[in-house]
């Protein structure tokens, strides 16, 4: 081989895009046929660029990922098109020329580093192992450059944090160990799937900063796939927005975002909560307490009554605390934002104001005082209803809609027996649902038809208060913003207070009146929504205030 | 359930459990024979145009035998597995349901008891019982309810903890409702499966119990029993051992395919994929 031509295949390499990937069609095959997942997908991501893939649930986002890595489910049928890594075909690849591409010139990082890690195996042995493999280092080497990896990804402590198991690590670090791992061969590409979903906003945000350190320090490719616009704007130099299946659209992402030309982006966009823009009801003229948590403490694995006869000492240190000395009061007709990252105790407030949690302390309901779980009575559930996160979990999957919200009529008497149909119709209209849907079974429905369900059936009890758990979470973003509007109206047609449980602030700060803040099972702020950033504000509140994705200034578009 | 059909184990289950079922049900009808009318000068043939099985030590015709043998067969195994599915069952549920001390006695004094191997423990029952078929329809219940207790048990705590379990809780429902209502039918079906898949164990340690003179007694048509009268004729006629064994295999088996079926026909998470 001559000089020159050397020098030519040189630059050919350099100028192909690090992934390509033309015309490309993916199918399922199910028992209703052929389901088609992706439709002539065109996708190229240059030399050292990250593209964002953006789509919402069942949009195929991550069957592309799945087909760029090879591993794809055996009823996956593959009906034409090419993906090609710096121009070589991967279609063509048997699976075990593939076992050495993969790890070695392309990687995976996912969505949640718990349950991506092997849970018996030291980390430092996780990584090393792909040293080994790929690398072909001793063991010795391996390890070495290991610490040198985890190091680059901001771990302070890189040749400890090698001998931990993962569940020694927490989520932050142990997406910190992914990353270095993905990283660790030095790649061509990388692919992120959902990267900072699993993870609370304060790591996410920390996560996301690595991620652009450590890709202007290696300059490698990436594709980053997420169902969240306004995190990918701070990653991505290109996005494409995947909806059912097929691009709809693509460009700089600066562009995308200020001018969206598909319906669906401007869709996408419009539904980003906007905390400037306040969609909530007005708030109660006079404040008039509902209930109040007086001194509310809920102790996790706390000691049984012989454990305290024998070690009493050590009362307070065996278990955790969900919660502890948590007080507040819940005004009629407010809505009362309670915030904080998982673990902080916010869903534990929650089972306690429904009943479903043994608790200390006192809860004030219009002066009478409940000291512990068991003297709630039926009436103030009736009161008090909840709706949990998960709608596929919420509702029993074996009863058809009608018969789900007929059943809160029924037990508390809300209207005489004979009126039951028409109330079921009333509040399927009022949560947006046609008549029809009380003959379908949940499994019929969408999730957040779902999740309408379930506040149907919560609002069916006519209630004074209702405990919002994560109610948008499990949600996509167009729906999300639905369903909040949706409880909004609600709110203002009967009057109920409401205790909204989120971890988004941006959201949040659209409805709420109030906001408590929660960490480590304490209460550390509470504030009226227009102090978000006054300067008395506890540090960790302006931490999270500050971690959120900005908005992007996009009033221009707002959907009219 | 629409797509029972496409796998070949529910083709193969339904196929055999078919051609025993009809055999239990219309079997003594269509048998040509008088299953315990001797013939002694046909003893111990094999298969022919007139005796289509062969006959046996005292010339019965095995055909026959076999057919009028099968309702009580089926209906040991179906019966021993209902009543051990509904007392294990039972108490299953009522330890999930209840949980803390009651949930960990129930379970540990279940665990003991499932330490003792079935058909050990079907012999201890059948020997303090007496012989015959009600006793040893009772035993195997018995020594099956442990293992159904602890199946309904852990089907009820996954239902449990869901969140319509939670929300009918926190609405305030009576216990009997939320357990009626709400878990039962959601935790239905692992029990189902389980059941239909025992019915082939009933049936074995129904016939392993014939062959030792613990279940039915002689002139009964039950298939273990007539394996362990025919052993001494073995080497004479193997047609007349064969033919029973034959038959308890195929009706386990039937059995056995079809619950393996219907478990994967009603885990969504077996169908897919």
């Amino acid at each position: 081989m001559t000089l020159q031509t050397m020098t030519q295949n040189v630059i050919a390499t350099a100028e192909k895009p690090a992934l390509s990937i033309l015309d490309y069609s993916l199918s399922y095959k199910t028992a209703n046929g052929l389901i088609s997942a992706l439709k002539n997908i065109d996708l190229t991501i240059p030399k050292g660029k990250t593209v964002g893939l953006v789509g919402e649930s069942g949009s195929g986002k991550s069957s592309m990922a799945w087909s760029v890595m090879r591993y794809l489910p055996p009823n996956a049928v593959e009906t034409g098109g090419a993906i090609r890594l710096a121009g070589e075909e991967l279609l063509d690849q048997t699976p075990f020329q593939m076992a050495d591409i993969r790890g070695r010139r392309m990687s995976m990082v996912f969505q949640d580093p718990s349950t991506s890690l092997n849970p018996t195996i030291r980390l430092g042995e996780q990584i090393a192992e792909v040293l080994m493999r790929h690398r072909g280092l001793t063991k010795a080497q391996a390890w070495a450059e290991a610490e040198v990896a985890l190091a680059r990804t901001g771990i302070t402590r890189p040749k400890e944090m090698l001998q931990r198991f993962p569940h020694e690590a927490s989520g932050g670090e142990k997406q910190r160990v992914v990353i270095a791992t993905a990283f660790a061969c030095e790649p061509e590409l990388i692919i992120f799937d959902e990267p900072t979903t699993a993870l609370d906003i304060l790591t996410a945000r920390q996560i996301l900063d690595l991620f652009n350190q450590l890709r202007d320090e290696t300059n490698v490719s990436a594709l980053y796939i997420s169902h969240d616009l306004g995190l990918v704007s701070r990653v991505v130099d290109e996005v494409s927005v995947l909806h059912k299946g097929v691009i709809v659209e693509r460009g700089l992402v600066g562009e995308v975002f200020a001018k969206p030309s598909a319906p669906y982006t401007k869709q996408l966009i419009g539904a980003v909560p906007n905390p400037d823009r306040w969609i909530g009801v007005d708030a109660p003229a006079e404040p008039k307490t509902l209930i109040k948590l007086d001194g509310i403490g809920v102790h996790y694995g706390a000691p049984s009554k012989i454990q305290k006869m024998f070690w009493p000492e050590d009362a307070e240190k065996v278990g955790f605390w969900g919660a502890k000395d948590v007080n507040f009061e819940v005004r009629k007709g407010e809505l009362l934002g309670v915030v904080g990252e998982s673990g902080s105790g916010k869903s534990t407030i929650a089972k306690v104001l429904a009943g479903l949690q043994d608790f200390q302390g006192n809860l004030e309901i219009e002066g009478k005082t409940i000291g512990s779980r068991k003297v709630i009575d039926r009436a103030y559930r009736r009161r008090v209803q909840i709706v949990f996160q998960h709608p596929d979990a919420s509702l029993n999957p074996r009863q058809k809609i009608g018969r789900i919200i007929a059943r809160p009529l029924k037990l508390y008497g809300v209207v005489p027996r004979e009126k039951i149909k028409a109330r079921i119709a009333e509040l399927l209209e009022m949560v947006r649902l046609p008549e029809e849907y009380a003959d379908r079974y949940p499994h019929q429905l969408s999730g957040g038809e779902k999740q309408r369900v379930a506040i149907a059936r919560a609002f069916a009890a006519e209630p004074e208060l209702v405990i919002c758990d994560e109610v948008t979470a499990a949600l996509d973003v167009s729906v999300q913003a639905a369903v909040a509007e949706l409880l909004v109206k609600l709110q203002k047609d009967t009057g109920a207070a409401c205790v909204f449980i989120t971890h988004d602030l941006n959201l949040i700060r659209q409805l709420a009146h109030r906001i408590a803040v929660m960490h480590h099972g304490k209460l550390v702020d509470f504030f009226d929504r227009p102090d978000a950033r006054s300067e008395d504000r506890d540090p960790y509140t302006k931490a999270l205030l500050d971690a959120v994705p900005v908005h992007t200034p996009v009033e221009a578009f707002e959907i009219a | 359930m629409r797509n029972f059909f496409s796998s070949p184990t529910a083709i193969m289950g339904t196929a055999l459990l078919s051609i025993v079922l009809f055999a239990a049900i219309f079997g003594p009808m269509i048998a040509p024979y008088d299953p315990q009318a001797f013939d002694p000068l046909n003893r111990l043939q094999g298969p022919s145009l007139t005796h289509l099985f062969g006959t046996d030590q005292f010339g019965r015709d095995l055909l026959s035998r076999i057919l009028t043998g099968a309702p009580s067969t089926v209906a040991f195994g179906v019966g021993a597995t209902l009543l051990g599915v509904g007392i294990g069952s039972i108490i299953g549920v009522v330890a999930g349901v209840s949980g803390g001390w009651v949930d960990s006695t129930i379970m540990r004094i279940l665990d003991g008891l499932l330490a003792v191997p079935d058909l050990l423990f079907t012999l201890l029952i059948v020997t303090i019982l007496g012989g015959g078929m009600e006793h040893a329809m009772l035993a195997v219940s018995i020594a099956f309810a442990p293992g159904m207790a602890r199946i309904a048990r852990s089907a009820v705590l996954s239902v449990r903890t869901r969140d319509y379990v939670r929300a009918a809780v926190a609405r305030g429902e009576s216990g009997v409702y939320i357990v009626t209502c709400e878990v039962l039918p959601n935790a239905l079906s692992p029990i189902v499966v389980e059941a239909t898949i025992r019915v082939s164990f009933a049936i074995m340690i129904g016939a392993t119990l014939g062959f030792l003179g613990l279940g039915a007694q002689p002139p009964s048509t039950e298939w273990g029993l007539m394996v362990a009268e025919a052993r001494q004729f073995m080497f004479r006629n193997p047609w007349c051992v064969a033919i029973p064994g034959i038959s308890i295999a195929i009706a386990a088996l039937g059995f056995n395919l079809f619950g393996d079926a219907l478990r994967d026909a009603l885990d969504p998470k077996r169908s897919h994929g």
